[in-house]
């Protein structure tokens, strides 16, 4: 209820500020007077009065509103260089775009309204209206369904045609090139992390994802794979392979030159039929199939290389752990397994969301890291904790912020409160690291991955790194764009300042994560509000508690019988 | 879901609620263009003239940026790397200055024959500045079997943005319908890759070499505006150089240069 009554109040500020701002509007001459008024009253104040991508609200927001006066657009069904049409700006309006601030307006505007707005934000770009023909789309046709066989052609393809250079070796965005990426404007950005792709801006069905690669995404450093990207364009399967077949020897004979000789000729006119048609030269019929064809083996290709990055992501975004999917700590007898071990294959991971920390200075308004993923064991004395997490970069502290003089490090600071509160009502600290009500912390940090530092704090700049340390046994790594950061603790130890776990007890559990290479620093950085998780109490079949406790039990209560029995009987 | 929805709500209204509490770098400045007359016509120029000159630096040389290679060395990093935005030579000779009529509507042809190329040994733009008349293709080389992906920020012409494959050895870019530029080129696989392109309506366009020179010929007699382009220097937009060409002589303009 908190929660909504927040929401409410922040509401009430926003729709104060729409309404400052339609006092401010200028009167535009404008063919549709709605579609205008929607547009100020909605939408300018990120997108600027204007459509330079400059409203009051712009300055804090990455990926920044668009600048509409540039006719750029990220999300088209259409081919690379060609404007999005109606129907993808409709879209893109009633959906909004995940991983940025763009919303989606299908609730907030009637259809009629966000045609009308399409209408109006087109004015902001000569182009719309100087174009003759209508933006040409990219053809859906011969779609191939998804088969193990086809991912598997598909991932030759991302490591042929160099997605790998930015997206990384299994596609979480960490690529050798993801680091200098810049966008049209000049912000640094950062290309997809193909294993969340419930961020991606125009969706992530097969189709969505076919369309993005081969148009491109005009305004970023995403480029368009199209004809000649593709290896032997012009060629069919068979030809291609031959020619690679020829390419590979170390001498040709004079048959095989020709040979190569006519692959090439045959190359050379499929790329100048598609500089015709780029150039908007007519193609004759003939030579129209002759693209075609050669086009065909590029669609092909294409599904397939669609079909592999549709299988790097989830079909959905996992459930965040509450309700049903709580983080449920599982029993196992005898050792807890290590890091590398197998034995968490059987585990399902559980999903904290994480966001950007706006309430203290500095803030961070756009975060990197989206989750972290946890699994958990615990025996009777330990537990052991699993988290992974995405993170683009692998960043250890050698460069240092300029603002506050310290090291960025990538980091992951694990919080749990002191002591658990009694009971689902009773207060909990407050969410960024304590308050008046203490946090108990694991504080984990990229240059030194076999450490984690046990603090106690009352407020996120009111930290204490304990005295007693060594409680904690840990082991980090990175691989291709992930951290995996494995943590074992006895249950109970003998520290006050320590939290003490038993069975059966929900613990509030959060999280602050940094991204060095994202500026993450001191209070910049993403955090998660409280989760709780649970050391799974085992069927008390198995315990060994219970059982001998009922069996002395029934044993005394036999000899108290047997005494009464006793003393009766003499 | 709708928890997302509502903590993203949130996190939004936030953005807008705290206000201007930090302000990110504005993007690259603004690039200052060459000027184009409103339309030329080509037609036979006999008895042209021709104008020469040679452009030099003025001013405390600024020492020479070593581009950060940070991928790919072995291709990329076998040679030093500098940055191009201002290359002066002996006797301050200044390299990659455009010179260009900015007043011409009546001239020569453009040469057919010559072959545009932009090549990219050794992850790096050659020639730094590049120009291309309006509707001729222009051919992306690439030997040095690495990934490139061929970058043009174009905002009159349309955008270009195309993947050239380590197997594809030459890649000839679609002809473009209007005078633009210069317009960056960019590989944002090798960010520091950069280059410009000038796509230009008439052939009255030179850039200047190593020793500065410049040279435009087969210009019919008369009197002209001479402007120039540079990188890091800006342009005579304003105020250009007033050239005289007789028949069959040469006119002479030199230009010095300081930085913007
Ligand atoms: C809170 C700020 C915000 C508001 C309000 C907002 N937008 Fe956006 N919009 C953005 C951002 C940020 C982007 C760029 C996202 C990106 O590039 O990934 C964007 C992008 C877009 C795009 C480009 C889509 C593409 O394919 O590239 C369109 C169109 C658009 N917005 C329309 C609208 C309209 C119409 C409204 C009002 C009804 C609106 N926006 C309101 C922030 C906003
Ligand atoms: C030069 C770097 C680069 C290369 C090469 C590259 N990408 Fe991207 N990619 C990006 C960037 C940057 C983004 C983020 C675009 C944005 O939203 O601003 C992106 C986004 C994406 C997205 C998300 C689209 C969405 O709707 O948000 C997909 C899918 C994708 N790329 C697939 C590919 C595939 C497949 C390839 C190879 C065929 C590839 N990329 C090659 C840089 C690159």
């Amino acid at each position: 209820m908190v929660n909504r009554n927040v929401v409410t109040l922040l509401m009430l500020v926003f729709g104060l500020l729409c309404a400052v701002m339609l006092v401010h509007a200028q009167n535009a001459p404008e063919a549709s007077e709605r579609g205008k008024e929607v547009y100020e009253q909605s939408c300018a104040h990120c997108h600027g009065t204007e459509g330079r991508g400059d409203g009051s609200a712009a300055e804090n927001l990455l990926p920044k509103p668009r600048d509409f006066t540039r006719g750029l657009y990220k999300i088209r069904s259409t081919e690379s260089g060609q404007l999005p049409t109606d129907q993808d700006l409709f879209d893109i309006i009633t959906i909004g775009m995940p991983g940025s601030s763009m919303p989606g307006w299908e609730t907030s505007l009637s259809a009629d309204e966000r045609w009308e707005v399409v209408a109006y934000i087109k004015t902001f770009y000569n182009g719309f209206k100087e174009s003759e023909a209508p933006p040409r789309q990219i053809s859906l046709e011969g779609k191939i369904a998804y088969s193990e066989q086809s991912v598997e052609t598909g991932k030759e393809l991302y490591v042929e045609l160099g997605c790998v250079e930015c997206h990384g070796n299994v596609g979480r965005g960490d690529g050798t090139s993801a680091p200098t990426l810049t966008d049209e404007w000049g912000f640094q950005t950062w290309p997809a992390n193909l294993a969340q792709s419930w961020n991606f801006r125009g969706g992530a069905d097969t189709e969505a994802i076919f369309k993005r690669f081969i148009g491109g995404i005009a305004g970023s450093p995403m480029p368009a794979f199209e004809g000649d990207s593709f290896l032997h364009f012009g060629l069919s399967v068979e030809e291609s392979k031959r020619l690679t077949e020829l390419e590979n020897k170390d001498e040709m004979t004079e048959v095989e030159e020709t040979e190569s000789e006519k692959f090439y000729e045959k190359m050379d006119v499929a790329v100048d039929l598609a500089l015709n048609r780029a150039e908007g030269i007519e193609l004759t019929a003939a030579e129209q199939q002759t693209y075609d064809d050669a086009m065909k083996v590029v669609y092909e290709k294409s599904w397939h290389l669609a079909n592999y990055v549709k299988s790097l992501a989830p079909e959905e975004r996992p459930e965040p752990a509450i309700g049903k999917n709580v983080l449920r700590s599982q029993y196992v007898q005898g050792e807890l397994p290590g890091m590398e071990d197998t034995a968490w294959e059987v585990l399902q991971s559980r999903h904290f969301p994480l966001v950007g920390q706006v309430v203290i200075e500095p803030r961070q308004f756009n975060p990197t890291i989206d989750s972290v993923n946890i699994k958990s064991f615990y025996n009777d004395t330990e537990v052991a904790f699993l988290f992974m997490w995405d993170d683009r970069t692998h960043t250890t502290g050698d460069e240092i912020d300029e603002s506050t003089g310290k090291p960025l490090e990538d980091a992951l600071a694990i919080q749990f409160p002191v002591k658990v509160p009694q009971g689902p009502t009773a207060p909990k600290p407050y969410f960024l690291w304590g308050g008046r009500l203490p946090v108990y912390l694991w504080h984990w940090k990229a240059s030194a991955p076999e450490q984690v530092v046990e603090i106690t704090a009352k407020g996120i700049n009111n930290a204490e790194v304990q005295a007693a340390q060594g409680a904690l046994q840990a082991q980090g790594a990175y691989t291709d764009g992930q951290y995996k950061l494995w943590v074992k603790r006895a249950l109970k130890t003998d520290d006050k300042k320590d939290l003490q776990l038993e069975p059966g007890v929900f613990v509030p559990i959060a999280f602050s994560a940094w991204d060095g290479a994202n500026g993450d620093v001191d209070t910049k950085r993403v955090v998660s509000s409280w989760y709780t998780f649970v050391l799974e109490p085992v069927p008390s079949s198995r315990r060994f508690v219970y059982p001998p406790l009922i069996a002395v039990l029934s044993l005394g209560l036999l000899f108290g019988l047997r005494a009464v029995v006793q003393r009766r009987n003499s | 879901m709708k928890t997302y929805l509502l903590a993203g709500f949130a996190l939004l209204l936030a953005c807008c609620y705290v206000g201007n509490a930090f302000a990110a770098d504005s993007g690259a400045g603004e690039v200052e263009m060459l000027v184009f007359p409103d339309s030329y016509s080509a037609a036979s120029v006999s008895n042209g003239g021709t104008i020469s000159g040679v452009v030099t630096f003025e001013g405390d040389l600024p020492e020479m940026k070593k581009l950060e290679i940070t991928k790919d060395q072995a291709v990329c990093g076998a040679t030093d790397k500098y940055d191009e935005s201002l290359v002066v030579g002996e006797g301050n000779a200044l390299k990659n200055t455009i010179v260009y009529l900015i007043d011409i509507s009546k001239g020569k042809d453009f040469d057919k024959a010559t072959k545009l190329e932009i090549d990219q040994k050794g992850c790096k733009f050659s020639p730094h500045v590049q120009i291309v008349p309006v509707g001729v293709r222009v051919t992306m080389l690439n030997t040095d079997k690495v990934n490139h992906n061929v970058h043009i920020f174009s905002s009159i012409n349309k955008p270009v943005n195309k993947q050239q494959t380590k197997n594809r050895r030459k890649m000839p870019l679609a002809g473009v319908k209007k005078a633009e530029g210069p317009v960056a080129v960019k590989c944002d696989i090798h960010g520091w890759m950069s280059a410009w392109i000038a796509y230009v309506p008439h052939p009255y366009f030179a850039v200047t070499n190593e020793k500065g020179e410049f040279t435009l010929e087969g210009v019919p007699a008369g009197t002209y505006k001479l402007g120039y382009w540079h990188e890091a220097c800006g342009t005579n937009s304003d105020s250009p150089a007033s050239v005289t060409v007789e028949a069959g002589s040469t006119a002479t303009q030199n230009f010095t240069l300081k930085l913007k």
